[in-house]
């Protein structure tokens, strides 16, 4: 019988040159730096911009994209970034850690990036936080809301390379606390989402409000796990414990499954006091359209009524001329990230990493989501972001903010150091 | 002669992955640590899907469990990742084995929701454990120390001297696994696949083979996953999740389920054509879904069983011809 294939010492001999070969490699012969892109101040400056396209929250990545392809093109429409033009290449995110940072790895490495942004999931922006101090890039988040991305990883670690230019969690948990206290209700439940953010978001609410509201009772909480499409079960639980107040943190579609469910419950007419942290997105807005109820309590990462200035109302107008669409905040986040870089890139004159980190920390950007501040310590952006009460106006298809309520960023986001006494409001 | 061009074939194949470690660009070696990983997990996998005959949906259960395993010991422990990846690999193993304990005694298609069932079990968990697993942000913050051997050091903190020692791991895996379908044990297995009857009345337990075809599987899914959390230096619940499952399935389907080399094939092409695709067009999924579809039904045995047959065809072709003369 003829024997076919190798032996079993043919295969150690080929390992055991193999692991030399593998020892020795490194040391001997190490790559340089040829193949690591060397940025110049010439030429284009690319962005790599990642978020959620496929999928059922496929709907968030067009506004992020509609967004920053109209920064684009304007700022190169006006002579680019210090007279170069701007590029954007787009990837789908997937939501899931190791695309994420594949995506990051194959935007820096091969395609040349020299600035990152988007990231729509906290668990990709904490675990790409690590691969962007490998690959010395600036990752702007303009989605991602856990705060642990900026209070650890970027202040308590030393994480220079990452920034974030939407409102984390505190404008969620926070500063829904703040006006709640106002509120006549006492006691409060919650049906939130069966993942660190909804968990994250109750527990600073719970913790805000009952520091300036002592007598404030928490009474039920029933949490939803991932895509979620039955609410009845959460919404009984909620009406039996009888709260006069409630909060949730749902978003995007399970949001808009959750109101045509809990009104069919009747759940709107039993509980007068409802917070959306998360429910002035334009999906949810326009997904629900005349089925939100109104003299709901509603915020988000911006708000496209907000603030009332020549530049904000200005850029609504464009971008509804350019999409046919009103701006979500994703769309925000996306277009101001590309002036960020802009006006950061000129400031330093150049795009190398390290200088426009430190023209980045503590800049101040004019956008239409009004003046934003990158807090030196964290690289957290400081704006505000009103909460309003639903109504309905002839003007639009959908809900829109009736009475607003700014809590200021000063006074409802945490302040480094993020541990002891004065950190977390209220101050 | 033909030992000798086999010889040759391995050499170059070797010549080729240490020199993509050397010359390389950083995204190509980082793309192939995920291809070498992905061969890993599938070279297992298909020892139970290819040899034993047995479908299983929960192998991402035992991934998890290595990079689990590895990231807990690293954040609580110690940053050695040889002791991390032991402990990784020890918890997939002991996972396998009670997993597969309950699920062996099945087969087919009820074996395949077993331990899909099994597997999301894991994954719930792994969900909803925040304090112990990071719930659904994952464990993140695993760093790359070097390896401490006692008497020497071994950095791996760089993407390009990882690479040998995931390279390292592959070929050891490699080995293996060709030791153990070469070995009586491996023959078992096939007959097991072929006539599980006449298995049995030649006296063997067909449930202890199957068991520790299980546990084998298991054990390299979990070196997978932990030589796959030092790269991406996080843990996250989602390597669990069955879709995770599905990889290796595929990739070995690509590849072909009947060969050797099969998952390691499948998954080059796996991660390459998504990449490839991924530069085109952002509707990536439809493509790729696509060009799989037409790979699994239309090369019957996968890439290397199609190849394999192509070459068979022209030789048998040439031979036929000759003889007509």
């Amino acid at each position: 019988m003829e024997k076919k294939g190798i032996t079993r010492r043919d295969f150690m001999k080929a390992s055991v040159l193999t692991a030399g070969a593998a020892a020795l490699g490194p040391g001997v012969l190490k790559p340089t730096g040829v193949w690591a892109a060397t940025p110049k101040i010439k030429g284009p400056i690319k962005v790599g911009y990642q978020a959620i396209m496929s999928g059922a929250l496929a709907g968030y990545g067009e506004f992020h994209k509609m967004g920053a392809v109209m920064a684009m093109e304007e700022i190169n429409a006006a002579g680019g970034i210090a007279g170069a033009k701007l590029e954007i290449e787009f990837r789908d995110s997937t939501l899931k850690a190791p695309e994420a940072i594949k995506n990051a790895r194959y935007f820096v490495d091969s395609w040349g990036a020299d600035f990152l942004a988007g990231v729509d999931s906290s668990g990709q922006a904490l675990a790409l936080a690590p691969v962007m101090k490998e690959l010395d890039r600036i990752l702007m988040v303009t989605h991602a809301a856990t705060e642990k991305l900026t209070e650890e990883q970027v202040y308590k670690k030393g994480i220079k390379q990452v920034f974030r230019i939407c409102t984390p969690t505190y404008q969620d948990g926070n500063a829904a606390a703040f006006v709640a206290k106002d509120l006549p209700a006492k006691t409060w439940a919650t049906i939130s989402p069966k993942y660190e953010y909804g968990y994250t978001c109750w527990e600073m609410f719970k913790n805000t409000l009952g520091k300036l509201k002592p007598d404030a009772k928490f009474v039920a909480e029933s949490w939803a796990p991932f895509g979620t499409t039955d609410f009845r079960p959460h919404i009984n639980t909620i009406m039996d414990a009888n709260p006069e107040g409630f909060y949730s943190t749902e978003w995007a579609g399970e949001l808009i499954t959750f109101v045509k469910q809990a009104k069919q419950a009747g759940m709107f007419d039993k509980i007068k006091h409802v917070l959306f942290p998360v429910g002035a997105a334009m999906d949810v807005l326009e997904g629900l359209g005349n089925e939100m109820p109104d003299n709901i309590w509603m915020s988000g990462r911006y708000f496209f009524q907000y603030p009332d200035t020549h530049i904000n109302n200005d850029w609504v107008a464009r971008f509804h001329k350019r999409w046919n669409h009103y701006p979500a905040y994703v769309s925000e986040t996306g277009y101001s990230t590309m002036y960020a870089f802009k006006k950061a890139v000129e400031a330093a004159g150049s795009k190398e990493t390290s200088k426009v980190i430190d023209a980045l920390a503590g800049m101040m950007l004019v956008s239409p989501a009004g003046y934003r501040n990158f807090r030196k310590e964290d690289h957290q952006a400081m704006y505000d972001v009103p909460w309003g009460l639903t109504k309905s106006d002839p003007k639009y298809p959908f809900k829109v903010m009736g009475k607003q309520v700014v809590i200021p960023a000063k006074e409802c986001f945490n302040r480094p150091p993020f541990e002891g006494p004065e950190t977390m409001p209220p101050f | 002669m033909k030992r000798f061009w086999t010889y040759v074939f391995i050499a170059l194949i070797l010549a080729g992955l240490v020199s993509i470690g050397l010359f390389a660009g950083r995204f190509v070696v980082y793309l192939s640590m995920r291809v070498l990983i992905l061969s890993i997990f599938a070279l297992g996998y298909n020892l139970l899907l290819g040899r034993t005959g047995l479908l299983s949906f929960g192998h991402a259960a035992f991934y998890a469990g290595g990079a689990y395993g590895l990231g807990l010991i690293s954040i609580h422990v110690t940053t050695n990742p040889l002791l991390g990846i032991i402990v990784g690999v020890g918890l997939a193993c002991i996972m396998a084995l009670v997993i597969g304990f309950f699920c062996v005694r099945h087969t087919e298609i009820y074996f395949a929701m077993l331990t899909l069932a099994f597997g999301m079990m894991v994954f719930s968990l792994i969900w909803n454990l925040r304090e112990v697993t990071g719930g659904d942000d994952g464990l993140v913050g695993i760093v790359r120390a070097p390896i401490s051997l006692g008497f020497a050091s071994i950095p791996i903190t760089k993407t390009s001297h990882y690479y040998f020692f995931v390279l390292f791991c592959f070929i050891l895996t490699v080995a293996l696994i060709y030791l153990i379908r070469r070995s009586p044990f491996g023959l078992v297995l096939s007959g097991i696949r072929e006539n599980d009857r006449r298995i049995e009345f030649a006296g063997l337990s067909v449930r202890n083979y199957r068991l520790a075809a299980f546990v084998i599987s298991g054990t390299f899914a979990g070196l997978a996953g932990a030589l796959g959390a030092l790269l991406e230096s996080n843990a996250n619940p989602f390597s669990a999740h069955w879709s995770h499952s599905a990889e290796p399935i595929l990739v070995s389907l690509i590849g072909g389920i009947q060969t050797f080399t099969g998952p390691v094939v499948g998954s080059v092409v796996f991660i390459l054509l998504r990449e490839i695709i991924e530069r085109f067009t952002q509707n990536w999924m439809l493509w790729f879904g696509l060009i799989l579809l037409i790979i699994i039904m239309g090369l019957r045995g996968g890439v290397v069983g199609g190849v394999a047959q192509l070459f068979r065809r022209k030789r048998s072709h040439v031979a036929k011809s000759g003889g007509n003369r």
